[in-house]
């Protein structure tokens, strides 16, 4: 699947963007904890998910809707614009 | 019925002509131009850079504009979001609203507008003179 990354997060991680071969389904939270023990840079910037947006092939998703290898899985900080 | 994100500013003026021009039969048009703050509180801006995931912000605002359209009364719109390096006092958003009348294109505005500060995928990071901060969510 195609990881996108905007904003702080973006920031934080040092990138826009990223594959991640996944089997079978799965849901965000699964990915999140997967890029959690990629390395501490993911794991510091996921430790507090309560305020990060999820949105699934441009449709806002939460932590517990699923996710195959097709989708492509936004992760972003609350919206600002305006 | 337009939706344009893009780097480039855009001509108020211009904009404003034209699409009063393409919108004779209408009792009301309204434009709203949100700007950049020179000012933060104490902190003084120094430039803004605006962070957008355009496919998405396509498509939530296309969501939000045929519910918005359906109430009724709204004849055409024009949306212009810029996104990129923007320095105090530039043009951020134009929306303009043809309606039959004034209450559906205040209404029109209004809702869009809270929807760019909820939903729609634009985030603002503000640089002052000795710092920077990343906006957070008026929501």
């Amino acid at each position: 699947m195609k990881i996108l990354y905007f904003a702080r997060i973006s920031e934080e991680l040092g990138k826009n963007e990223e594959l991640l071969l996944i089997k079978n389904k799965i849901r965000i939270i699964d990915v999140i904890n997967i890029l959690k023990n990629k390395n501490k840079k993911y794991d510091l910037v996921f430790k507090k998910i309560s305020n990060i947006k999820f949105a699934i092939n441009c449709e806002y998703a939460t932590k517990n809707d699923y996710i195959t290898d097709n989708d492509e899985l936004a992760i972003f900080p609350p919206v600002t614009g305006g | 019925m337009k939706i344009y994100f893009q780097k480039k500013d855009f001509n108020l003026s211009k904009e404003l002509s034209n699409f009063s021009r393409k919108n004779k039969k209408v009792g009301s048009i309204i434009s709203f131009v949100g700007k950049v703050r020179p000012f933060n509180g104490n902190n003084k801006l120094e430039s803004m850079e605006i962070d957008c995931y355009k496919k998405m912000a396509l498509h939530q605002t296309n969501k939000i504009i045929d519910i918005l359209i359906s109430k009724g009364g709204v004849v055409d719109y024009q949306v212009i979001h810029r996104f990129g390096k923007l320095v105090p006092s530039e043009n951020i958003i134009l929306i303009l609203v043809a309606s039959e009348h004034r209450k559906e294109g205040f209404f029109f505005i209004e809702k869009l507008i809270k929807c760019f500060k909820s939903k729609i995928t634009f985030w603002k990071k503000e640089f002052y003179f000795d710092s920077s901060s990343w906006l957070k969510s008026q929501k």
